[in-house]
């Protein structure tokens, strides 16, 4: 089989969830047929662009043939192409979930299903420009398209607190935003380009331009991935979007810029790590896995354990930093991707089968909610396998990202770093499992829980079925040894 | 510099700190917001003295017209009572860390910022323009070099447009209008003048200053005025059209940039012989559009058409 070359499969990533989405606008009609196959198409895109990676290695290109630095170039890298994959699952998952949750009807009631497919076209198409983008500048504009189509979609049930949730995000994420503009600017004015390679190769981490810039992108993108403490916004957009946008907020729009971390402090400003830089940051983590974890523990509402859950799987993604520090860099590199990668999928699981389980309970609070029977069994198998994703039980995704992170703690002897994943880990299982305790062994009498549509279950089962499958593929950890694109 | 310059810069510079200083901590809202136009003006004039007649357009157009007008529809739709109500002030003592850790950031950033080299692009933008298809630096940056920046962000006005029009239907009608009888006689002479300058400065954007964020935003001002004066979005124009008059400009984007690849196969490289058309067709959609945009958000969600019950 011959495959497109990876340029045509990354313009096509990039501009049919685009057009689609602005030609439903246009054409204020919703043709589920029209956004499925676009769904579907891009799907398979990003399947042939991840064979092509893991064939042929990474590439550059660049856009209207301009060289950087004058023009922008688009790289597809393996942590790249892996969470283009993710987005792809949670992308085309969460259109089909959509399709069936959102009740299609003239008139105001059918508002949602009007606007949910254009706005989750646009996030998914931020989502794919901002993992191929390569130009600090270029990732703004990517990461304000995600942001302004995630407010959207936060807002989208129009309730009241829905709304104030929205607002709170719109202002934090606008003020990640100018942050990290302010240091895109700074590092502009020390050096003149905005290409990420062409600033690792000319970055000193002695100018003071510099530590401004690093400053400045970090806190604007420490915000707007909700890294405790600055994660005052998440639980409520998290928690009172309704469940498909909940699923990409969490499994993705966090991820991408935690992801934008990763790939700035693992490359341009990867002279700036220094011990106490990656200290700083493994504490954050800590506190991230210790705060999030402990208030998951305390709600008592299904949507707001799970969001609170974010906020302390990604205090796991921030211990990658200090282990950075003394070992080979590329098992990090990996084994947090992996971890970004897990999370999007389980959690993206999680949500959605939260959601079906909240449909069919009429209730989200965690002790009325049905039990396993009729068809809400397929959602409870969903949350359970994703469950074990999110703790990292053998053969899941999850357990390959904590076990490579592991070995290098191990290696390296830091035992603190070892300890809060240890920690981490066994709350991710007191919550999850307080969670599956109080509703499998002691249901709330349903005597006829409504039947749930297959649109409401396949995809939440089949996400965290990839969630636990992928982990055997990913022990290849060859496919992943590089994260700089090769000539 | 010219000691005369000097202490117009120095003068600017402090009635933009008064006037930033107004806008946040003024008596009632309607001070705060003049002061905020106030702002966004001398930021125009400010952007003038750095030689960025572009941005000094944009600015003056969006920061100060556009933003002011969007701001002073939303005060008329405030009850009256609060309309007049002295913004709260936080308590003083509790400001005090707030006001030292604001004033060390911009002093470390003030210091850090004057010592910036700042080489930027400019001499690499120079050296490209032969090749670039039209005659001015910026536009050749914003359509060609960087055009793929430029299409995410109209997908980003887009985007506010959709967003601001999902949560409900159009508020303006709830708005009552202006109360100054001279308006509509007024905008019945500006809006003809206005609409020209959008396409005089569309035109001029292929060799200077102007190009389509400027003259979109002077389009939006002639709609808004037209607005404020009373005008409503006619029956025929809402629904479909108005939403195709959104699109059209991130559609013909998309289009140009892949519909280039045909010749050469890649990404928004624009034919050398066709691209001052290709461009000229992207800047007159982009600006067209983008003044149709920064006006929807004015109205401030859909305009409610005949058959009812759309987005």
């Amino acid at each position: 089989m011959v495959l497109p070359p990876t340029a045509m499969l990354v313009v096509t990533l990039l501009t049919l969830p685009l057009a689609t989405a602005t030609l439903l606008f246009a054409s204020g009609r919703q043709p589920r047929t029209l956004t499925l196959a676009a769904a579907l198409l891009s799907t398979c895109a990003a399947l042939a662009l991840g064979l092509n990676v893991h064939l042929e290695g990474v590439s550059v290109h660049a856009i209207g043939g301009w060289e950087a630095p004058l023009g922008i170039h688009w790289q597809v890298t393996v942590p790249g192409a892996v969470m283009l994959l993710a987005t792809a699952m949670v992308g085309l998952a969460g259109a089909v979930y959509g399709a069936g949750y959102f009740v299609h009807r003239p008139g105001p009631e059918g508002r949602m299903a009007r606007v949910f497919m254009p706005l989750w076209l646009f996030a998914w198409g931020g989502l794919n420009a901002l993992f191929v983008a390569a130009d600090l500048f270029n990732l703004y504009v990517a990461l304000e398209v995600l942001t302004l189509a995630s407010v959207a979609l936060v807002a989208l049930s129009a309730r009241r607190t829905a709304l104030q949730a929205a607002m709170r995000y719109l202002l934090a994420a606008l003020f990640g935003s100018v942050i990290y503009l302010l240091g895109v600017a700074l590092l502009y004015g020390q050096y003149g380009i905005l290409d990420l390679d062409g600033l690792t190769s000319k970055l000193d981490p002695k100018h003071p331009g510099s530590r401004a810039g690093a400053v400045a992108l970090t806190i604007g993108l420490l915000t707007k991935a909700a890294i405790f403490p600055l994660h005052f916004w998440l639980p409520g957009a998290h928690g009172r979007a309704e469940p498909p946008v909940s699923a990409l907020l969490s499994g993705l729009v966090v991820a991408a810029a935690f992801y934008l971390l990763l790939r700035l402090w693992f490359g341009p400003l990867a002279g700036l790590l220094t011990f106490g830089v990656g200290t700083l940051f493994g504490a954050i983590g800590a506190g991230a896995l210790l705060w999030g974890g402990v208030l998951a523990l305390m709600q008592r509402r299904l949507k707001m354990m799970v969001a609170y859950s974010t906020v302390s799987q990604f205090g796991f993604a921030m211990l990658v930093f200090p282990l950075a520090l003394a070992a080979d860099r590329e098992p990090v590199v990996t084994g947090g991707t992996l971890l970004l990668a897990n999370h999007a999928l389980a959690k993206a699981a999680l949500f959605l089968a939260a959601g079906s389980l909240v449909r069919a309970s009429g209730s989200d609070r965690i002790d009325r909610l049905v039990g396993f029977t009729g068809s809400s069994r397929w959602a409870w198998i969903a949350v359970i396998l994703a469950a074990a994703a999110l703790i990292g039980v053998p053969p899941t995704l999850g357990f390959s990202a904590k076990w490579l992170l592991l070995q290098v703690a191990v290696a390296e002897g830091a035992w603190w770093w070892l300890g809060a994943m240890l920690g981490g880990t066994l709350l991710t299982f007191a919550y999850l499992g307080r969670l599956l305790e109080r509703a499998l062994l002691a249901p709330a009498p349903a005597p006829h829980p409504p039947k749930l549509k297959i649109a409401l279950l396949l995809p939440a089962l089949l996400l965290a079925l990839l969630a636990c499958v992928m982990g055997l593929w990913a022990f290849d950890v060859e496919t992943f040894a590089r994260l700089e694109p090769g000539p | 510099m010219h000691p005369a310059e000097a202490l117009f810069d120095a003068l600017l510079l402090l009635s933009m700190v008064v006037l930033a200083w107004q806008g946040v901590h003024a008596r009632n809202m309607f001070r705060a917001v003049v002061s905020f136009m106030m702002f966004g003006l001398l930021t125009a004039v400010a952007w003038v003295r750095l030689e960025a007649p572009d941005i000094a357009l944009a600015e003056a157009a969006l920061g100060a017209g556009l933003t002011g007008a969007l701001l002073l529809a939303t005060l008329g739709r405030l009850k009256p009572e609060r309309r007049g109500a002295r913004l709260q002030r936080a308590a003083k003592l509790s400001m005090l860390p707030w006001l030292a850790l604001g004033l060390a950031g911009t002093m470390t950033l003030l210091a850090v910022t004057l010592a910036l080299p700042a080489p930027g692009l400019g001499e690499r933008v120079l050296s490209a323009m032969p090749e670039a298809g039209v005659d001015s630096p910026v536009t050749a940056v914003l359509l060609n070099f960087r055009a793929w920046d430029t299409l995410l962000e109209i997908a980003v006005m887009l985007l506010a447009v959709i967003a601001i029009w999902s949560l409900g239907q159009d508020v303006l009608a709830s708005t009552s209008r202006l109360p100054a009888p001279s308006l509509p006689a007024l905008v019945r002479l500006l809006f003809p003048l206005l609409v020209l300058s959008t396409f005089y400065l569309l035109w001029r954007g292929g060799h200077g200053p102007g190009g389509a964020f400027p003259a979109g935003a002077l389009l939006a001002a002639g709609l808004v005025l037209a607005l404020l004066a009373g005008a409503r979005v006619p029956e025929r124009m809402t629904g479909a059209p108005l939403r195709c008059a959104l699109a059209a400009g991130l559609l013909a984007f998309i289009i140009i940039a892949v519909g280039v690849m045909a010749e050469g196969g890649v990404f928004f490289a624009y034919p050398p012989r066709h691209a001052p058309m290709l461009i000229a067709i992207v800047e007159i959609a982009a600006g067209l559009s983008i003044g149709v945009m920064l006006t929807a958000l004015f109205l401030g969600g859909e305009p409610t058409d005949t058959q009812g019950g759309s987005t």
